[in-house]
């Protein structure tokens, strides 16, 4: 999700190509190309420029729905109903075939991973064991962050592990169902003993009211997150190392 | 049928612009086509190409048909002026293909969006949705409706995003 915006110049898109399994954007005003995955402008007047990331999250409709019950959906156009994506389209194209893979990282290309980028690195979490472990401590290069599988079972969130006027890098642990008053409370932290929810906001304990800093994450093909981000390392599940 | 001179001279003049325009036409096809790895360099000779042929094209289209002219005030037999009219033809049909973008005839991209109260939608809970929230405002883009156009261009609150898939 990127700010269709440079310099005060609104830009409107349409896909126009393919670079390596990842669509090229134009710009009607300018005619230059974009990378979708990248925001980075390839081709024409405004080569070299890069598009601002817009915070965006891929969650379930319910999820969604629970936190932003007055926002408004995209309707569907009914002549594009039929042309629209199966129920079971995911799973269909895991086996799609792919021109890029990386053998030696023992990932398929179409493993789907979830992807951060900031504090000058890159890093991956299969999402298959993001599911197993529903929760994931681990650093982004020196910042320690937390991945948080959503009371769903399919929305994912991840956060800087510092919690506001606290000193202490915090350690966060699941709460069970039932465990809690909160229908909200997700996690428990061990500096302040508050509990959070799947919008890293505290619901309860001494840090009530206090949100995490989110860091942005994207859900992508194993092949296209390394393709894209050829420095990126990638965290082993707990099973897999 | 025996080539004359001036036949001759007319193909000197056709057979480049002919061969031009098949390059410029075909070769951002070639590379920038799906199942493909695409090379930085070639990748970037192709979108140039693609951006600037337009003269190019045009050129050709002037320069054969110049030459068809030519011809035709020295070629009386109408057997070979038809003849000859089939390359300023193939020239003006691929200028004509060069405008046209075949990913943007293939992925129908979605005019200015509507949308609906999430109260209203009949969307499955488990269905997943890119969410975004700008301002005051929220939004979801089912990604199986996304997935088909790729692209949504859209405006919350005054700030314009691309919402992409």
């Amino acid at each position: 999700m990127w700010r269709a915006e440079v310099d005060g110049l609104r830009l409107r898109f349409h896909l126009a190509g393919i670079n390596d399994q990842n669509f090229l954007m134009r710009d009607e005003e300018t005619g230059s190309y974009w990378q979708q995955i990248t925001g980075a402008a390839i081709s024409g007047p405004l080569a070299g420029r890069r598009l601002t990331l817009v915070a965006s999250d891929e969650l379930t409709f319910a999820t969604w729905k629970a936190e932003e019950p007055h926002g408004t959906v995209l309707r569907e156009l009914a002549a594009d109903i039929p042309l629209y994506s199966k129920k079971d389209w995911d799973v269909r194209m895991l086996k799609a075939p792919t021109v890029i893979a990386y053998p030696e990282s023992g990932l398929s290309p179409r493993e789907l991973m979830v992807g951060l980028h900031g504090f000058g690195a890159s890093r991956a979490f299969p999402y298959d064991g993001l599911l197993k472990e529903k929760i994931i401590e681990d650093h982004l290069g020196a910042e320690p962050i937390l991945l948080v599988l959503g009371q769903d079972g399919h929305s994912v969130r991840a956060f800087r592990r510092r919690i506001p006027g606290v000193a202490a890098i915090a350690d966060f642990y699941r709460v069970l169902a039932g465990q809690s008053a909160s229908a909200a409370a997700l996690l428990m932290d061990s500096a302040t003993g508050s509990e959070w929810s799947f919008q890293g906001c505290a619901v309860s304990g001494k840090s009530n009211g206090v949100c995490l800093e989110r860091v942005e994450s994207i859900k992508d093909y194993w092949f296209d997150w390394r393709h894209f981000n050829p420095a990126t390392t990638v965290y082993r599940t707990h099973s897999a190392r | 049928m025996k080539t004359t001179t001036f036949g001759r001279r007319f193909l000197l003049y056709v057979v480049p612009c002919l061969l031009a325009s098949f390059c410029l036409l075909v070769y951002p096809v070639y590379v920038i086509r799906p199942f493909r790895a695409q090379g930085v360099r070639e990748l970037a000779v192709a979108l140039a190409v693609a951006r600037y042929r337009a003269p190019f094209m045009v050129a050709s289209v002037a320069a054969v048909f110049v030459a068809l002219v030519w011809y035709w005030r020295r070629e009386r037999r109408w057997l070979r002026r038809i003849a000859s009219a089939a390359a300023p033809l193939a020239v003006v049909a691929m200028a004509l293909a060069s405008r046209v973008n075949i990913y943007e005839l293939m992925f129908h991209p979605l005019g200015p969006p509507a949308f609906m109260a999430a109260g209203q939608s009949k969307l499955a809970g488990d269905e997943m949705v890119i969410a975004i929230h700008v301002s005051t405002v929220a939004r979801a883009y089912p990604i199986r409706n996304i997935s088909y156009y790729h692209v949504v261009n859209d405006l919350l609150d005054g700030v314009p995003i691309v919402a992409t898939y």
